[in-house]
């Protein structure tokens, strides 16, 4: 193809654009609510994703000393934990310093919060754990270092379940996702084609005067292209903008909600290719059908 | 030029169009082709622009087997050929001159020899003033015009027109039969299929006559009835 056709190509494409204003607005449209619900799925497995991932990290054994425990027991068993490789952190967590959290947790309700003495609180052993999986075994250890069961508190049950839903929940999140890419595939070639088959006649009349399939299916592609590129951006920005709204809110609400799970301008990258592609490729098989003339 | 050679073009399983057809037109020629509406005129223009391929025989224009033309050199093919049709086939978005212009545009010519072509042929076919009107602002004569233009700004060795006429009043038509003719004094061979009685009758070319898709009567300088 001669560079010099490109010119006239872009000029087609633009007034194409200008003409078919109804039929590109559609299609520009269809592109804009498709690419958006991709991006709203794309989000939502992030987040559930950071979600896990923190709650994960979040997983603690907390072992509370007996009332009459020697300060020499204490430190044994301190340092025979450090030596646990699951463990990644511990604290020692005085009699002193429970009060100290017990009050900070209920500052705004004062009764409670001073209500007991620093003796009332025992003195414990926070562990956190490089894999969640493992609480189970490090239980069994502290077991054997003479703890209680009653004086260990880990949540072996819910990271149990944890680890089970997780897994589901991923997937179902992967195939919802590719079900969403697959109808948005299909909905905005599905508009493409619309725009074009209203054009079949002049494709025709194009292939009639002598035009090559390329000459006359560059201009589509062009448009496609513009026409994907200006509803995935769209789409991007309503998403990004939707995503740090919902971050803001939630972690005044709830726990583990992270802008860190999600990457705003890799996502956007991706909403845009997805959109671009699909423009492109959309046209490209539109416009094919019409050139066998 | 072009040459028909014992062709035969069914469509679907028994619509027979064309029989054994065998023709010969000479580079030069001024050739009306006629018969009733059925009679497989267009079906020979068609085979012509390789839009179809016949079911039997074998054609050429311009020297090339067109059996042996693959897909992709079809448009090489169509522009060495001026087409007009009876729908005119402009397209609706350009003005007069970007029709005639996208002619020029799909061999590739550049856009200083497309300004200073383009506003001549217009000239040339009397629509010098209606370089930018749009179809739809053009009457059906001078739509034909317009297709006659871009069937031969390039100056192709043949032009076909399928019923140009067909949409039009005789004084019009006329119009575009004397246009067509000066096409063809200027060594460009010319192949109108029409049912236009009049005209043919008056222009005293070379008529080939089809029926039900045999060739039935081809005359020097004859006329659209059979004549004693």
């Amino acid at each position: 193809m001669k560079s010099s056709n490109w010119g006239f190509f872009l000029r087609e494409a633009v007034k194409n654009l200008r003409l078919n204003m109804l039929m590109s607005f559609t299609a520009i449209t269809t592109t804009a609510v498709c690419v958006t619900i991709l991006g709203v799925a794309l989000l939502v497995s992030a987040h559930i994703q950071g979600i896990i991932r923190n709650v994960g990290q979040d997983v603690t054994i907390s072992a509370f000393f007996p009332e009459n425990a020697s300060q020499e027991t204490i430190d044994g068993i301190l340092s025979s934990v450090q030596g646990y490789p699951e463990v990644s952190e511990s604290t020692y967590v005085s009699k002193e310093e429970a009060l100290e959290r017990w009050k900070e947790t209920f500052s705004d309700q004062p009764d409670i919060a001073s209500g007991i003495g620093s003796d009332v609180l025992p003195a414990s052993i926070e562990l956190q754990l490089n894999d969640p999986r493992d609480s189970g075994a490090v239980a069994e250890k502290l077991r054997s270092e003479g703890f209680e069961e009653g004086d260990l508190n880990y949540p072996q049950r819910t990271i149990d379940n944890l680890n089970w839903y997780t897994g589901y929940m991923v997937w179902a999140l992967r195939v919802a996702t590719l079900l969403f890419l697959i109808a948005s595939i299909l909905l905005i070639s599905n508009a493409i084609r619309l725009s074009i088959f209203a054009r079949r006649k002049e494709i025709e009349v194009m292939k009639l005067v002598g035009a090559s399939d390329t000459f006359v299916r560059t201009p589509f592609v062009l448009e496609g292209l513009v026409q994907g590129l200006l509803g995935a951006s769209l789409a991007a920005v309503v998403v990004v903008w939707a995503n740090s709204l919902f971050v803001d809110w939630a972690q005044s609400y709830l726990f583990s909600v992270s802008s860190e799970s999600v990457n705003a301008f890799g996502l956007m990258l991706i909403l845009i290719a997805v959109g671009v592609l699909i423009g492109v490729a959309g046209s490209y098989f539109s416009v094919r059908r019409f050139l066998k003339v | 030029m072009i040459y028909f050679d014992n062709v035969t073009k069914v469509y679907g399983r028994d619509a027979v169009a064309l029989e054994n057809v065998n023709l010969g037109i000479e580079a030069g020629e001024f050739v009306f082709l006629v018969g009733a509406s059925g009679s497989g005129k267009s079906t020979m223009m068609r085979l012509i622009l390789k839009e179809l391929e016949p079911s039997s025989g074998t054609i050429s224009v311009n020297g090339v087997k067109l059996g042996a033309i693959p897909r992709r050199y079809v448009p090489k093919h169509r522009r060495n050929l001026g087409c007009v049709f009876q729908d005119y086939k402009l397209l609706p978005n350009k003005t007069a001159a970007e029709n005639v212009a996208y002619a020029m545009e799909v061999t590739g010519q550049k856009r200083r020899a497309i300004r200073t072509k383009v506003p001549q042929i217009l000239d040339l076919v009397g629509l010098k003033d209606k370089l930018d009107a749009f179809p739809g602002q053009l009457s059906g004569g001078e739509q034909q015009r317009v297709s006659i233009a871009r069937a031969f700004v390039s100056q192709p060795p043949i032009l076909i027109a399928d019923e140009p006429t067909g949409n039009l009043d005789p004084d019009t038509s006329v119009g575009i039969m004397q246009l067509l003719h000066r096409i063809n004094r200027i060594g460009t061979t010319v192949l109108v299929a029409t049912h236009d009685r009049e005209m043919v009758d008056v222009m005293r070319k070379r008529v080939v006559a089809l029926e039900a898709g045999r060739v039935v009567r081809d005359k020097v300088r004859g006329g659209y009835a059979n004549e004693v």
